[in-house]
């Protein structure tokens, strides 16, 4: 009856759209990294941390408002026990755990065994509860017996709680748990030199009655004082046998602390690249709208030059580490990952749909470009794609990846031979339009309604009719290019007007045409 | 200057490419390549072809065709080769026009160092298109049409008589797209130098006789200029 009962109750939570929505809420704004509100959260969190603690340290010697007091000791513990309480509901889903046993039960055509789901459960909560983060967050909620006055040093507990909420203080984490046979061993070994000396040095010194050290209290303090090279000199020993042992834990200690030094100072080095590869992930997420360049090469490096150079943002995909070392020497954002790999994608958080303007595949093999063009669209449907084509007979097997242009250098570079040998001048009048590079510029406009309604009225001001081209209208209802239009053509919102001229007249005319009908 | 033969050195897929493009357009054609394999690619393809090498003294060029009315292509596969190969031509043929394919920036300035009079680098053109196609898709469909399509809008330049009507007239005084129905980019003023200026840029141009416009515009209003301008043929 009971089991019927509970699996009951499962079955219409997992079918709930409410509580999945809140449960998934809940998760993403207490662990899910790349929610876009957990920062927020997280700020929240870190500032009641530090109010917390303020109102310790100021209550050592001063008075504290008893509103701070109960805002301290109530409602700060208490938004922290529904953090907890939350992050044990969100630690593991119950109601999954339970049909399946159930379905797992009834396949197998044997009885609901409720105590093993019950007992799995229990055992998985216990796993959240005996985490380390859980027992700090714990801990982190008694001084809400405020009472018991020891208990108030249960504040600093808290601060142990920002390792969950600053990125940083994790990696510091990560880093250091990457070394723990090497800390483990550092541990033994200073452990082993502490328990020795502080034998010796009571042995030597305590029955002296001129020596500071009576205790054996007291010799451990003093090794480990001397041992961590600190030294404070509130006890010293007195015998030459005291003495003798208190050089050889110097030297010692000098071991320990050079052991420990290289220790974390190996374990940032390795963990180095990592660390910046991380940042620049969370930074590539950040972005609003960028150009993806997969494969990095010269091609790569001037097409991702060009676009910085219009003020867009760009980011390379490189599978080879040194191409991409070479990419971010010459100031690009460059990650090392396989272009062509799904794994990649998701490692990154990319959003191809929202942030990625257009995918160019530079790679130098048709095969990898069409490779990677099937992961790009299995990602998504309708971002645009652009590859570079090495070999003619490939141009279909492009198309068919879904690639939307395809740039064929050597066909370009055959029909531009023509040009140059038949008009070299207007050849090089074109060139130098494209390139950009002459201080005149070959612009699109496109037009809006206030724009559209405007345009001849403008173009025809002086200022404009001599010196700005205005090569036509590509008409975007009739797919068609009006060129030199007359005033009679009508012109809509959407059409795109082509001008030539240097980029303060082009920018200049733009400006005047929106602004001059609101005035 | 229209040139009567032309002739690609190498054959590999750029190579390949620019023979398609521009020997219908030469009464001779032929491409040099240096090694037997290319040399039966090239005949495969239907090329007339000869073998050369980089220490070559190009009597051979000068037995078959008539180095005044000639025009090169290097397009070599390597870029030192294709540098070699323009200093190499030029110590021989002091006006031979040579166009030379370069892969980067810094490969384009030896060619030019070398000789070359045009230098294409493919880099930096595929960047441009590539660039230009994803910001400006329009501008790239309407250039295109322009340039390499079998459309009725065309460019060309037109060089200026010496008796024709524009000579000592100024370029702004002319209201070239209500008047013609054509569109003056640039132009490339004879008297004070070789290189071409943006209409754009400096307007107050005064035509002179030998200078020449770059004129987009509609096949027949060209041509309806051309007749004006007293021109008899017009680079297409």
């Amino acid at each position: 009856m009971i089991s019927r009962w509970i699996v009951g109750i499962a079955f219409f939570l997992h079918a709930s759209p409410t509580y999945r929505h809140l449960k998934k809420f809940a998760f993403n704004l207490l662990e899910n990294p790349n929610y876009p509100y957990k920062k927020f959260f997280d700020y929240t969190m870190m500032l009641l941390i530090a109010i917390s603690v303020y109102i310790l340290i100021r209550h050592v010697k001063h008075e504290v408002n008893q509103d701070w007091l109960f805002f301290n000791n109530y409602v700060i513990s208490f938004i922290f026990l529904i953090e907890y309480l939350l992050r044990f509901w969100v630690y593991s889903d119950n109601s999954k755990v339970i049909i399946e046993q159930y379905e797992h039960d009834l396949f197998l055509q044997r009885p609901f065994k409720l105590w093993n789901v019950l007992h799995n459960i229990f055992m998985t909560k216990m796993s959240f509860v005996f985490s380390l983060p859980a027992i700090i967050d714990l801990l982190a909620i008694m001084p809400f017996f405020h009472e018991m006055r020891l208990l108030r040093v249960f504040i600093l507990f808290r601060v142990f709680k920002l390792f969950r909420y600053a990125k940083s203080l994790q990696q510091f984490v990560s880093i250091l748990s990457s070394k723990k046979f090497e800390i483990l061993t550092l541990g033994v070994f200073a452990s082993v030199i502490i328990i020795v000396s502080s034998v010796l040095i009571y042995v030597m010194e305590a029955n002296n009655p001129d020596s500071p050290i009576n205790t054996l209290f007291e010799a451990v303090y003093w090794s480990v004082v001397t041992i961590f090279t600190v030294g404070y000199g509130d006890f010293v020993p007195v015998t030459t046998e005291g003495r003798t042992v208190g050089m050889a834990i110097i030297v010692a200690g000098i071991a320990v602390i050079s052991f420990a030094t290289s220790i974390v100072v190996s374990a940032f080095t390795e963990k180095l690249d990592e660390i910046k590869e991380d940042k620049m992930i969370d930074d590539v997420s950040k972005f609003n709208q960028f150009y993806l360049i997969c494969g990095y090469g010269p091609l790569s490096s001037q097409v991702a030059h060009r676009f910085l150079k219009d003020g867009k943002q760009v980011v390379i995909l490189e599978n080879d580490h040194k191409k991409v070392a070479e990419a971010q020497k010459d100031g690009l954002v460059a990650l090392t990952c396989d272009p062509a790999s799904l794994h990649s994608y998701h490692a990154l958080r990319i959003d191809f749909n929202t942030q990625v303007i257009a995918a160019i595949l530079l790679e130098e093999s048709d095969v990898l470009n069409v490779y990677t063009a099937l992961t790009i669209r299995e990602l998504s449907k309708k971002v645009q794609m652009l590859s570079i084509l090495l070999h003619q007979e490939n141009r279909r097997k492009l198309s068919l990846a879904g690639i939307n242009e395809i740039v064929y250098t050597q066909e370009l570079i055959g029909l531009m031979s023509k040009e140059v040998s038949g008009r070299p001048v207007a050849f090089e009048v074109i060139h130098a339009l494209r390139s950009e590079n002459s201080g005149v510029f070959i612009k699109e406009i496109v037009l809006d309604s206030i724009m559209a309604e405007q345009f001849f009225e403008t173009s025809k001001l002086s200022m404009f009719h001599k010196r700005l081209i205005m090569l036509g209208i590509y008409k975007q209802s009739s797919q068609s290019f009006f060129f030199n239009p007359s005033n009679t053509l009508i012109i809509e919102a959407g059409d795109v007007a082509i001008v030539v001229g240097t980029r303060s007249l082009i920018d200049e005319f733009k400006a005047l045409v929106r602004r001059k009908k609101r005035l | 200057m229209s040139y009567q033969s032309a002739i690609v050195f190498g054959f590999n897929e750029y190579a390949k490419q620019i023979a398609m493009q521009i020997a219908p357009e030469y009464l001779s054609f032929a491409i040099f390549v240096m090694t037997e394999s290319e040399r039966l690619a090239a005949k495969a393809a239907g090329f007339e072809v000869a073998l050369f090498d980089l220490g070559e003294d190009w009597k051979l060029i000068e037995e078959q065709f008539d180095p005044s009315s000639l025009i090169v292509f290097c397009a070599l596969d390597k870029d030192a080769e294709n540098v070699f190969l323009t200093i190499s031509l030029r110590s021989i043929f002091e006006e031979l026009p040579i166009i030379a394919l370069a892969g980067d920036h810094e490969s384009a300035a030896k060619m030019k160092s070398a000789g070359a009079n045009k230098v294409m680098a493919t880099q930096q053109i595929t960047a441009n298109i590539i660039t230009e196609m994803l910001e400006k898709p329009t501008v790239t469909e309407v250039l295109h049409d322009i340039l390499y399509e079998e459309s009725f809008l065309k460019i060309a330049q037109i060089t200026v008589p010496e008796n024709s009507f524009l000579v000592g007239k100024h370029l702004h005084e002319i209201d070239w797209g209500e008047e013609f129905d054509v569109l003056v980019l640039a132009i490339v003023d004879h008297q004070l130098s070789a290189t071409f200026s943006f209409t754009s840029k400096g307007h107050h141009h005064h035509i002179d006789p030998d200078d020449i416009l770059v004129v987009v515009g509609y096949e027949d209003s060209i041509s309806a200029l051309s007749e004006a301008m007293g021109v008899v043929k017009w680079a297409k």
